[in-house]
């Protein structure tokens, strides 16, 4: 039973071996020019400005929180559609419903809006 | 029931659900003198509620698809919701506390609360149990925080929230175990599931009633889990306190009893009276318990305290555990006797707060020795102030007496837990000196002086309209009890 | 491995180490990690119990997983706003230092 892991085993060795592999040749064989650029932080390719530890802005706080309460509100989507096709046959309340639900979601959106959650400056 | 049909029998809180989301339009549409339009609106909406729960038909049924109920039980509680809603929010813009806040979204969370606690009178499944409690929980942790600029109201939401938030997932790991050995989130079939359970899981049963009575105790404060009640009750603003004292706790108590009485009972019909629990719960010796040390750990508190608001604070403790008192029998007369006494509480408790925000706004005074001579200033005021104290002592001639006799006669009734009695006697016997207290700075200490006082007649208004049930039902209790008694029904599924 | 008892093993672990976080942390994010560990905890609970209880198509714990997962990140939310306005007010995220009142 075990043995029927095997072949995956052998699989992940290997992608792990070739992994380490060129990491390790390429520290072995590679030339080393140490620059000042080079050894400064990566920050997406533009130059490192300002100390690393610095505060955020609430914004992003804000619009995080708004992101994750619309985002889970969303998942009362799955639910709803699983059982769609069925209860459709039976009369379009289904649909209301979810479309009540929307409805009261986009009062919310509006609401942060107008507080103006979403202006930067 | 199917979900479309179940809405002829959802019309009070599909109006509450309309009234809300129309005030949060209102909240971002309007321009100007948001404030007191929000106020009509809401008030509006609530007596647009009333009527359509006033006309709703006198059922006894389950709706979307056994989710909720709609029987007497769940409307009496709602009426209660709907009477300390509409005297907060009349109450409301005569609150000094509260200026420069913003009071029209205010008014958006207590109907948003009150929606929650229409949820928590009607639950039949544990997800409505566990979604209106948080319902109810997250929108007073915003109103408890209400005055941002307050350190104390900021304080007492955090510890709301860290309390809240705590208790309400301990419950919910209860619920889960309580899922794991029914197989189904609807209390019926909990029931049936409960009553067959085999032996070696009534300890697994036990602790999962254990972590769902955390939840239920920090909704009624019960000691041990009311740490959060007296500094909430202290920061927050005072409309919000007198609100919390009363509208979440009686919803506390519909949803405990009606849990406690439907999931874990073996014969089940409360209606009728003979309630024995689930095998394998030694159910009422652990809530005897529970009530003597809420009653006495509230009372002796209490006595310490020299702000009235952290008074009321711990005294509404001790109220809590004198209903639970009943809540050890748990049968239709124990039922009775407990809404009767939240009844009578919702007007005493809210009536004694209105006179501490009246004085608030009036002197601001916070200190029991400020109120020295109040009685000679403001006799329309303190006179009532009186009577609500009088009532919370559970003295005759007013309907606290009456509450207190009939929680009292269904221990003595049931012939057992006679210690229990003699606990809650004691601790009235022990409340009567703290409420005294007050009414003798107010009458005995200070000069009589001929200047009188006088609020805003609306404040005046309501808080000698609260005076009159509790001293009406305290001569002439039978129109209560009628009432009551014609609500002790619930919703069985053919018990 | 794949049995009921494993997924109650982890949860019951789950919660104990919310409670605990809960208890000792004084940092009120923290504290929001151990609550949000309680809740997913118990969520764990609900999805196992569907899935070994033998209950077939009908999901009413996975169902309530997705409102508690909701709930959550409401509850989150609320209490994210409080802890910034201590912050305004206090200038910590240290809920013991909020002791304005006391007794």
């Amino acid at each position: 039973m075990i043995g029927d892991y095997l072949p995956i085993l052998f699989v992940f060795l290997l992608a792990a071996g070739f992994a380490l592999g060129a990491l390790g040749l390429t520290h072995v064989v590679g030339p080393r020019i140490k620059t000042r650029v080079k050894l400064s932080a990566y920050e997406s390719g533009v130059d490192p400005v300002g100390p690393t530890h610095s505060r955020l802005n609430v914004r992003y706080f804000l619009i995080g929180l708004v992101f994750i309460i619309f985002d889970l509100e969303v998942v009362f989507l799955y639910p709803w559609a699983v059982i769609f096709r069925e209860q459709a046959a039976q009369g379009p309340f289904i649909l209301y419903e979810m479309l009540f639900f929307l409805v009261v979601l986009l009062v919310g959106y509006l609401y942060i809006w107008r507080k103006g959650v979403f202006e930067w400056e | 029931m199917s979900n479309f049909d179940s809405l002829a029998y959802f019309l009070p809180e599909l109006a509450l659900t309309v009234l809300i989301v129309s005030l949060v339009l209102a909240s971002v549409l309007l321009k100007s003198d948001r404030d007191r339009i929000v106020w009509i609106i809401s008030l509006a909406g609530l007596a647009v509620t009333a009527v359509l729960l006033a006309i709703q038909p006198a059922t006894d049924q389950s709706i979307f698809m056994g989710a909720l109920a709609v029987d007497p039980y769940s409307r009496f509680f709602k009426w209660i919701f709907l009477v300390a809603t509409a005297v907060i929010i009349i109450a409301s813009p005569y609150t000094k506390q509260l200026d420069g806040s913003q009071r029209h979204e205010y008014y958006l969370f207590l109907i948003a609360v009150m929606f929650g606690l229409f949820l928590m009178a009607s639950s039949l499944d544990l997800i409505i149990v566990y979604l209106s409690i948080e319902i109810v929980s997250i929108g007073s942790f915003i109103l408890a925080g209400f005055l941002k600029d307050d350190p104390r109201s900021n304080e007492s939401s955090l510890k709301y929230v860290i309390y809240g938030a705590l208790s309400s997932g301990v419950m919910l790991y209860g619920l889960s175990l309580l899922f794991g050995m029914a197989g189904s989130t609807n209390v019926f079939e909990v029931q049936a599931a409960l009553v067959v359970l085999p032996e070696k899981a009534h300890l697994t049963l036990a602790v999962a009633l254990l972590l769902i009575l955390v939840g239920f105790g920090y909704k009624i404060s019960m000691v041990p889990f009311h740490f959060w009640t007296p500094d909430v009750y202290e920061g927050a603003p005072t409309t919000i306190t007198a609100y919390l004292s009363v509208a979440p706790k009686a919803a506390g108590f519909a949803l405990a009893l009606r849990i406690l009485g439907t999931a874990f009972g073996s014969t089940g019909d409360l209606n009728i009276g003979d309630w024995s629990p689930v095998p394998g719960l030694a159910f009422g010796s652990v809530i005897a318990i529970f009530a003597a040390l809420t009653m006495t750990v509230g009372n002796f508190l209490a006595i310490q305290q020299n702000s009235v608001k952290r008074l009321l604070a711990y005294s509404s403790i001790a109220h809590a555990g004198y209903m639970l008192m009943a809540a050890v029998i748990l049968n239709g007369q124990a039922f009775g006797a407990i809404m009767f006494y939240l009844a009578i509480y919702l007007c005493m408790n809210l009536g004694a707060f209105l006179v501490t925000i009246f004085v608030h706004n009036r002197f601001g005074y916070d200190e029991i020795d400020d109120w020295k001579g109040f009685g000679f200033q403001a006799p329309l005021i303190a006179v009532p102030m009186g009577i609500f104290l009088f009532s919370l002592t559970g003295l005759p001639p007013t309907a606290g007496f009456i509450g207190k006799v009939y929680l009292f006669s269904v221990l003595i009734e049931a012939g057992q837990y006679w210690w229990l009695a003699l606990v809650g006697i004691l601790n009235s016997v022990v409340s009567l000196y703290y409420y005294a207290r007050i009414i003798k700075v107010m009458f005995l200490d200070g000069e009589p002086t001929d200047e009188t006082v006088t609020g805003h007649p609306v404040m005046t208004g309501l808080i000698l309209m609260l005076t009159v049930p509790v001293l009406l039902f305290g001569i002439y209790w039978t129109p209560l009890m009628g009432a009551v008694q014609s609500s002790l029904k619930f919703f069985t599924q053919g018990m | 491995m794949d049995s009921l008892q494993s997924y109650l093993f982890i949860s019951i672990v789950m919660f104990c180490l919310g409670l605990y976080g809960v208890m000792t942390r004084r940092n009120g994010v923290a504290i929001l990690m151990g609550i949000e560990l309680i809740l997913n905890s118990a969520n764990l609970n609900f999805v196992a119990f569907n899935r070994f209880g033998g209950l077939g198509e009908h999901l009413p714990g996975h169902v309530f997983a997705l409102f508690v997962i909701v709930m959550a990140a409401s509850e989150a939310a609320v209490m994210l706003a409080i802890i910034i306005n201590l912050y305004k007010n206090f200038q910590t995220v240290n809920v013991d230092e909020a002791h304005e009142m006391s007794g």
